[in-house]
């Protein structure tokens, strides 16, 4: 079989610097996977389709609340995965989940509303859109979102709201072998299966994490 | 002691015993091929193709848990049937990925509205699409319902009595699981039976349940699943992917695409893929069904048939009734007594993820593994009726990033919380919620690409239901605790859906029989998890193929229903 690991680079998405798994890098077990399963996966690493769906505004806003939210926030250098373009291609295509909530619109017209609603937000409280706001200014008005819960924001309630990004926005980024790099997820394993069974048992390829202390502990303890 | 010679005596006897039975009445497993590739597509290029016009013994709408279940055991008895199915007919080879976000397509996609107080989620987790349906990716535990089930009504005071008894279905639960087959202990919980097939090892998410079930005190038993322990026919054995619930490459996990689907092949069934059927056809007055008209590659085309058979489930079986209202059903077929699309079930499905120093790596196992049951029942010490089963589940990554982020972790927090994911084990439970008379399904006024009005599934909790809930979340907090976890975090969810069409005793309380017959239509057969008046702690899929195997050889007991056209011009 040829090889088939790309030419990409080994490493973690942007905004963390992977000190959990240094060196691991799932693409290394390419070879092992099967066609079906490596074309889908592989495909997550080569140019993505130009922008679609969103218009020019929506897509700096949505740039940058997805920036947010999933912390894609390092240098300019630094590799990011495409999580805006992976979202509009789905909407573009309606690749939705298959309902909508009663008091929500199509998952399309749902991103078109509520990026439009931030931008308003923006505007009403520092006289910008989104995206022109410093990291600060756009996390606080996130965080306004997320903590009306179920409370109406701009005709929707806003625990809707947020689950309709979160659910795009994880869907995308989790699929992303760089993302599995981060998290030590050794990813697909047909033909070959997994072999070491059981708590603390690894496969020869899998990487221990290098600090297994709980993160939530830690900042217990910090605060 | 004499009870663990028993199930030790039981155990031995069915382990020992030919598989020649199971091959006579379904050669599935020996049907599919051995040379490494997973389905026989000469077995399709071959299939016994109908014409529209021959009015066949049976036409079946959907080829999931019943449908292809139905489809199996009618053309093994001699009956001719077409199967119409709305998805496409699964290469497993080339068309299922070990990923989760390239599975989506294995979904029933098609826009549905939820609603009520607690609206439920639709998509990957209680639909499916293609030949298999959601078997294709159920995790694939596969416990029986209790005989304490059937009768929740009289012994509990909720939920409703079936038409039918436990001993009804016992030789049908034995039968299906033999078939798919079933991996597991011996199973101590309701009517306490033994497995054919060894358990699975564990990974580290059943070892942690095991551990912190045997320190709580609680019982926990490995399996049942429907994943081959050994090769089966011409299936292997498992391989240990974890990727159970995106589809099975390796032929090791039941789906009924490989345990009947090539058996009903191989006995001149034809299953047509693609086919999204769009209404019930009845005579002019309404007495009994002739066919089923549905679209295919954008005609209409009307399939006539002597008995029909919806297995649609939960959704798409009560909306094609209401979609098939004609003048003598103006309410839509076979709803005189405003049943249709009431009495939809889901499970409450809480899980609870719990933090270990150690590396759990839950991804490197079937997700079903290890499961309890010792809370199945009413328990007069506690306000709820009914109960719950726990079982384990083992999210993969975007599904573990919804958990995470359905705790309100976003941006650096949720990225730490995902580095963290290999040290997490998770248990979810089952909880039998009640069928309530107004979570239902009616018909939206948005339409499909069909031009179909789309479901509007309405969903509310009721008191009992949230109390079941809470208890189940509390049991598996102290099962991870009693394991070791530094912390646990519990999101609510759903699983599963059945109800919608109940069976009962007479029309005014249920849309079929015991027998799954239509009380207002007697050649129209209702073969899906929509007619479970009541849902157990249990995984619906056993119980669902259970019901269609006993329905089908009341079917072929009986005399063929409806009314003959002349001979002539049929494929027959």
């Amino acid at each position: 079989m040829p090889a088939r690991r790309p030419p990409a680079r080994r490493t973690v998405p942007s905004g963390e610097a992977g000190r959990r798994f240094p060196g691991f890098d799932v693409l290394d077990q390419a070879d092992a996977w099967d066609p079906a399963t490596a074309a889908t996966v592989l495909q997550r690493l080569q140019l993505q389709p130009d922008l679609r769906f969103f218009t020019c505004a929506e897509e700096a806003c949505a740039g940058a609340l997805l920036d947010l939210l999933l912390a894609q926030d390092g240098p300019p250098q630094r590799p990011e995965v495409p999580v805006l373009q992976m979202i509009d291609a789905r909407l573009a295509e309606t690749q939705t989940d298959g309902w909508r909530y009663q008091d929500m619109p199509e998952d399309g017209d749902a991103w078109r509303a509520t990026l439009r609603a931030l931008d308003e937000d923006a505007a009403d409280r520092h006289g910008a859109p989104f995206a022109a706001l410093p990291a600060e200014q756009q996390r606080r008005l996130v965080q306004t979102v997320q903590d009306l819960h179920g409370k109406d924001w701009h005709g929707m309630p806003a625990a809707h709201v947020w689950s309709l990004w979160t659910r795009y926005a994880c869907t995308a980024f989790y699929s992303h072998p760089w993302a599995w790099n981060e998290i030590g997820f050794g990813g697909p394993a047909y033909p070959r299966g997994y072999a070491r069974l059981g708590v603390g048992a690894r496969e020869r390829w899998e990487h221990p994490d290098a600090d297994p202390r709980d993160p939530a502990a830690d900042s217990q303890e910090r605060t | 002691m004499r009870r663990h010679l028993a199930a030790a005596r039981t155990t031995l006897a069915l382990t020992t015993g030919s598989q020649r039975a199971i091959r006579e009445r379904n050669a599935s497993a020996w049907l599919l091929p051995d040379d490494g590739s997973r389905f026989d597509r000469t077995q399709v290029e071959n299939m016994r193709r109908f014409d529209d016009n021959d009015e066949v013994d049976l036409v079946i709408v959907g080829c999931g848990a019943g449908g292809a279940t139905l489809a199996q055991r009618m053309a093994h008895a001699g009956w001719s049937v077409v199967c119409l199915e709305a998805g496409p007919f699964w290469d497993p080879d080339t068309e299922w990925v070990s990923d989760e976000a390239g599975s989506h397509h294995l979904y029933w996609t098609e826009p549905r509205v939820i609603s009520g107080a607690d609206p439920v989620p639709m998509g990957s987790n209680n639909s499916g699409r293609g030949v298999g349906g959601s078997t294709v990716h159920f995790a694939g535990f596969v416990p029986r319902l209790h005989p304490s089930d059937f009768s929740t009504r009289t012994d509990d005071g909720v939920g409703a009595d079936w038409p039918i008894r436990y001993e009804d279905l016992r030789p049908s639960y034995e039968r299906i699981e033999q078939e798919l087959p079933v991996a597991g202990q011996y199973w101590p919980w309701g009517d306490p039976h033994a497995y054919r097939h060894a358990p699975h090892p564990v990974g580290g998410n059943g070892e942690i349940f095991l551990r912190g079930a045997a320190a709580a005190g609680i019982e926990a038993r490995v399996g049942p699943v429907a994943i081959t322990n050994g090769r089966f026919g011409n299936r292997p054995h498992c391989v240990y992917r974890g990727f159970c619930l995106q589809g099975c490459k390796v032929n090791a996990k039941g789906s009924t695409l490989i345990t009947h689907v090539p058996d009903a092949l191989a006995h001149g069934a034809e299953i047509r893929t693609e086919a999204m059927a769009t209404a019930i056809e009845t005579d002019a007055e309404g007495r009994y069904a002739t066919g089923v008209r549905y679209l295919r590659g954008g005609r209409e085309h009307l399939q006539r048939a002597r008995t029909v058979a919806v297995a649609g489930y939960a959704i798409e079986t009560p909306r094609l009734l209401l979609n098939s209202a004609n003048r003598r059903f103006p309410e839509g077929l076979c709803n005189d007594h405003d049943l249709v699309g009431r009495y939809v079930m889901v499970q409450g499905a809480p899980q609870t993820a719990g933090r270990f120093t150690q590396e759990i790596r839950a991804y490197k196992a079937p997700p079903p593994e290890v499961s309890s049951e010792a809370f199945y029942e009413t328990d007069p010490t506690r306000a709820y009726k009914r109960g719950f089963s726990v079982q384990t589940v083992s999210p993969l990554p975007i599904t573990w990033a919804e958990h995470v982020a359905a705790q309100g972790h976003w941006g650096h927090d949720l990225r730490r919380y995902m580095q963290d994911y290999i040290h997490w084990a998770t248990l979810g439970a089952l909880c039998e919620l009640l069928p309530q008379a107004g979570n239902r399904v009616t018909l939206a006024t948005e339409r499909d690409r069909y031009g179909l009005p789309v479901a509007d599934f309405s969903y509310s909790q009721c008191d009992n239901d949230r109390a079941v809930i809470a208890a189940a979340r509390t049991v598996m907090e102290d099962i991870l605790r009693a394991a070791g976890a530094t912390e646990v975090i519990t999101i609510e969810r759903y699983a599963h859906l059945v109800g919608g069409c109940r069976m009962a005793q007479d029309a005014e309380h249920g849309v079929v029989d015991g027998d799954l017959r239509s009380f207002a239509v007697p050649n129209l057969l209702i073969t899906d998890g929509s007619v479970l008046p009541t849902q157990g702690a249990a995984n619906p899929a056993l119980t669902i193929m259970a019901l269609v195997d006993r329905a089908a050889a009341r079917l072929t007991a009986g005399a063929r229903a409806g009314l003959r056209a002349p001979a002539g011009g049929g494929a027959r």
